[in-house]
């Protein structure tokens, strides 16, 4: 094991730009025989981002740590890591929550750093000097109204905010370098152009970043430099610009074709959202209106308006509890509907309600009014007093697929279980129908015979899809089910998803029955592209709903024209 | 392989371990034989091979005689105590009704306010227990704890979305609620159920040094231990023996714990796996 650090010996100073301020040499990072960084160099300029990408599993946080002199426990290190300057490399991890301390205030995280910068300081100036340093740290974070925020906690800080705290941090330590790992994994697009904006601004302070990253929009709008990785190696390395008009690995035109298709509804999902934009056809309902406003439109529809919905919702509101007395209300849903082999999707930022208006219909939020009907029926609010054809005709596809699988059983197994209980079959057939949805939806037999530690997020996904497959639903509700899946993993998901309505035609298995609704709960309106009507969310509120293509191309609340408008932004790469 | 070598070196030492003061308990009574004549107090050798106690009897006989009682009683509390608080302590976690965890827990809190040999003294005032009663009594003691303690590591386990995702299977309560809530806080309890033997042990040796449930000059290592330690400087095996003999069976049993609950594969490769699923 050959670790090599050399820091620069000079002040680290004033610095010819163009010299790097840290070099990785042949880095070869080997766990248990297993390399999982094979042969990585990269070099890092002062106010420029380099940016790895690649899918999850593919060594770029090893190799951002490797930078700060981190390695797995355990590993076999070989190669050269040289940090030029004599500041410490300043990390911002994927959730920047856990690096902060949540007993104590902002201020109080950011003046114990400030202090060590003070120390040549006479006594009596430090305090004021230090809180000079903290509030220059905060304003080059990007983080107006200091003085409210540093009398807060962590937890009262957005993601967001928290992240640029983290950022605050690592200037405050005067990194010349700083590692920002997955800085937008589950955020929405206006945070992530926020995060894009300010990530810019720290490199224009001549700060070199590196940047590790599955999203190609966030690489697009920010990357001087990058190096494509894939299971540990860098399969192509070369300035944006050019790796992006004319990639030359394989892999690369493989990760960009993915993530070309998300942004382009066309391509998508083909005929399917052609037809079923026109089958959805309502106008755009606004929010406290609440009226049945639909008028009948474009003639061909007609026929597939005639189908009742399965699921609708009737002035619903939800509540959380707040504390011991009152309660606050955080989702009024005064109408929505659902048809068969339709998909709807629900799109809004994190914390307008989305999740929990789903969570209404499936029965896991049991404190609302209102009511949700299935077929004219009204649904128990739990689902502890659903009856097994309730419970088997809404299913519900968590977010987080790895919490949602017991470790402790065969993923296989836990799949079949939902045939077995909610359709009666018996083990033995139960087991060759879930092995039979798992091939369909792209998840080997070997694999779904292991247990879920040993699957990916992707395979866990599509198993949670099986799962819920089984039970034949009619209402089928995915929770932000791709986000936190790589490019890859995501295309492949949404393939499923898409299959899953082009299945609708051709139905294999009851005789009547069109294929699942699919309400899909998502952020993000590349993965929205799929449904055929999209439903708007902000601050608990529907505040507009319609036609996927109206929504897309001519949005009419200014939520969504500002959500529009961002995603095209980061599309388009204007960030930097 | 260094893992599953270290994991059966952890099982076989707590087997060692725990082999001894379980066989001299179990067994030990059949070999013991007539009890000899008593002689002078706290002697050593004259054909005693751990010298006499207190009263004059021969150390080693009683230390065979001694160990059934407490081992009997401390593995039936413990275990009684765990069958009431498993229940009580599921229900209470996996309910949404308000009203059904007070009252399952509610109780519990009242008693544990009253400090256990309290409450022991003053049923045995009433009463006059026998093992059985002594080892119920113990029992009811370690109840509201360890039902706290169940109920807290299933509510953090019921949380998970894998008990909405089993909800919305339709998945059985005892399914749910021992199948994957039990099974994902058995870790939790397998410590709590190593230190709470010792705990129970102490408990039942002190009893039985208030005399409570065992006559004053019973054979039985924790009376042994509480007469004895008078003469612990002129005849220390008398003490020591019996000690080391409880304390082999707590060091024991929580080696035993640590190593089947441990999983296969052990908790270093699963922080690996994860750190390369971050990267």
């Amino acid at each position: 094991m050959r670790v090599v650090k050399r820091y620069g010996d000079d002040g680290g100073g004033d610095r010819v730009a163009g010299e790097p301020l840290a070099e990785i040499e042949d880095l070869r990072v080997e766990v248990g025989g297993r390399a999982i960084v094979d042969g990585v160099s990269l070099r890092t300029l002062p106010g420029r981002v380099t940016a790895l990408v690649g899918a999850s599993g593919s060594g770029k946080t090893t190799t951002g740590l490797a930078l700060l002199g981190e390695f797995p426990v355990g590993a076999r290190v070989t190669g050269e890591v040289r940090v030029m300057t004599d500041g410490p490399v300043g990390y911002v991890p994927q959730h920047p929550a856990a690096v902060l301390n949540p007993a104590r205030r902002i201020a109080a995280l950011l003046t114990d750093i400030a202090r060590t910068r003070v120390r040549h300081l006479p006594r009596g100036r430090r305090r004021t000097a230090a809180r000079e340093h903290v509030l220059r740290a905060l304003s080059e974070a990007q983080l107006p109204d200091a003085e409210a925020l540093l009398r807060r906690y962590p937890h009262q800080l957005s993601g967001g905010q928290q992240q640029r705290v983290v950022i605050a941090q690592a200037l405050l330590l005067g990194a010349r370098v700083i590692v920002a790992d997955e800085p937008t994994t589950g955020q929405d697009a206006l945070t992530k152009s926020l995060v894009v904006d300010q990530l810019a601004a720290v490199a224009a302070r001549g700060i070199a970043v590196v940047l590790l990253s599955h999203d190609l929009d966030v690489v697009r709008a920010l990357a001087d430099e990058v190096h494509v990785m894939r299971a540990g190696r860098v399969v192509e390395a070369g300035p944006a610009q050019r790796l992006w008009l004319a990639p030359r690995h394989e892999w690369t035109r493989q990760l960009l074709a993915a993530q070309a298709s998300f942004a382009d509804p066309d391509t998508d999902t083909g005929a399917d959202t052609d037809t079923g934009a026109d089958t959805g056809a309502d106008t755009a309902t606004g929010a406290g209106a609440g009226a049945e406003s639909e008028t009948a439109d474009r003639g061909d529809s007609a026929a597939v308006r005639l189908v009742q919905p399965i699921l609708r919702v009737r002035a619903l509101v939800a509540r959380h509890r707040d504390g011991p007395r009152g309660t606050t209300v955080t989702v009024r849903a005064p109408e929505l509907a659902l048809r068969a082999g339709q998909c709807l999707a629900v799109v809004g930022r994190s914390g307008s309600g989305k999740t929990t208006l789903a969570r209404c219909l499936a029965g896991l939020h049991r404190d609302h009014e209102g009511e949700v009907l299935l077929d004219g029926t009204p649904l128990p609010r739990s689902l502890r007093d659903r009856t097994r054809e309730q419970l088997a005709a809404v299913q519900y596809v968590f977010q987080d697929a790895r919490a949602a699988f017991d470790e402790h059983r065969p993923v296989l197994h836990q799949v079949a279980r939902t045939a077995v209980r909610l359709r009666g079959v018996d083990d033995r057939a139960a087991e060759a129908e879930a092995l039979t949805t798992l091939t369909r939806l792209g998840l080997p037999p070997e694999l779904a015979h292991r247990h879920p530690g040993l699957l990916s997020g992707g395979e866990l996904q599509r198993a949670a899809l099986a799962r819920a497959l089984l039970a034949h639903p009619r209402v089928l509700i995915c929770d932000e089910i791709t986000s936190g899946l790589d490019t890859v993993a995501r295309r492949g998901i949404l393939d499923v998803l898409a299959d899953l309505l082009g299945d609708s035609g051709s139905d294999h298995h009851d005789s009547d029955a069109a294929g699942p609704a699919l309400v899909l709960i998502t952020h993000d309106l590349d993965t929205a592209a799929v449904a055929h009507r999209i439903a708007v969310m902000d601050a608990g509120e529907i505040v507009e709903q319609g036609p996927a293509q109206q929504i897309r191309t001519a949005p009419q609340h200014p939520f969504t024209v500002s959500l529009m408008a961002t995603t095209a932004r980061l599309e388009a790469g204007t960030g930097s | 392989m260094t893992d599953s070598r270290r994991r059966t070196g952890r099982f076989a030492l707590g087997v060692a371990i725990i082999s001894v003061p379980l066989v001299l308990a179990l067994l030990g009574p059949v070999f013991v034989g007539e009890p000899g004549a008593r002689t002078v107090s706290f002697t050593l050798g004259d054909g005693h091979w751990l010298g006499t106690d207190f009263v004059g009897r021969d150390v080693w006989q009683q230390v065979l005689h001694g160990g059934r009682p407490v081992v009997l009683t401390a593995l039936g509390a413990g275990v009684l105590a765990y069958l009431v608080a498993l229940p009580v302590g599921l229900i209470a976690a996996l309910t949404h009704r308000r009203w059904l965890e007070e009252l399952l827990m509610r109780p519990l809190d009242v008693l544990i306010a009253i400090p256990s040999l309290l409450l022991i003294l003053l049923v045995a005032s009433v009463f006059t227990p026998g093992a059985v009663g002594l080892a119920l009594l113990v029992a009811l003691v370690n109840v509201p704890d360890a039902a706290r303690l169940v109920r807290a590591a299933a509510t953090e386990a019921a949380a998970r979305p894998v008990v909405e995702a089993l909800r919305l299977q339709g998945e059985t309560w005892w399914r749910t609620a021992v199948g994957y809530v039990g099974r994902t806080i058995l870790r939790t309890l397998g410590a709590d159920a190593g230190t709470r033997l010792t705990g129970v042990l102490y408990l039942v040796a002190t009893a039985a040094f208030l005399g409570v449930g065992v006559a004053p000059d019973a054979a039985d290592w924790a009376v042994m231990v509480d007469r004895n330690r008078t003469g612990l400087f002129v005849q220390p095996w008398a003490v020591v023996v019996p000690a080391l003999l409880i304390v082999a069976l707590t060091t024991g049993t929580n080696l035993l714990f640590d190593a089947a609950l441990e999983r296969p594969g052990g908790r270093r490769v699963r922080k690996e796996r994860r750190k390369e699923q971050r990267s």
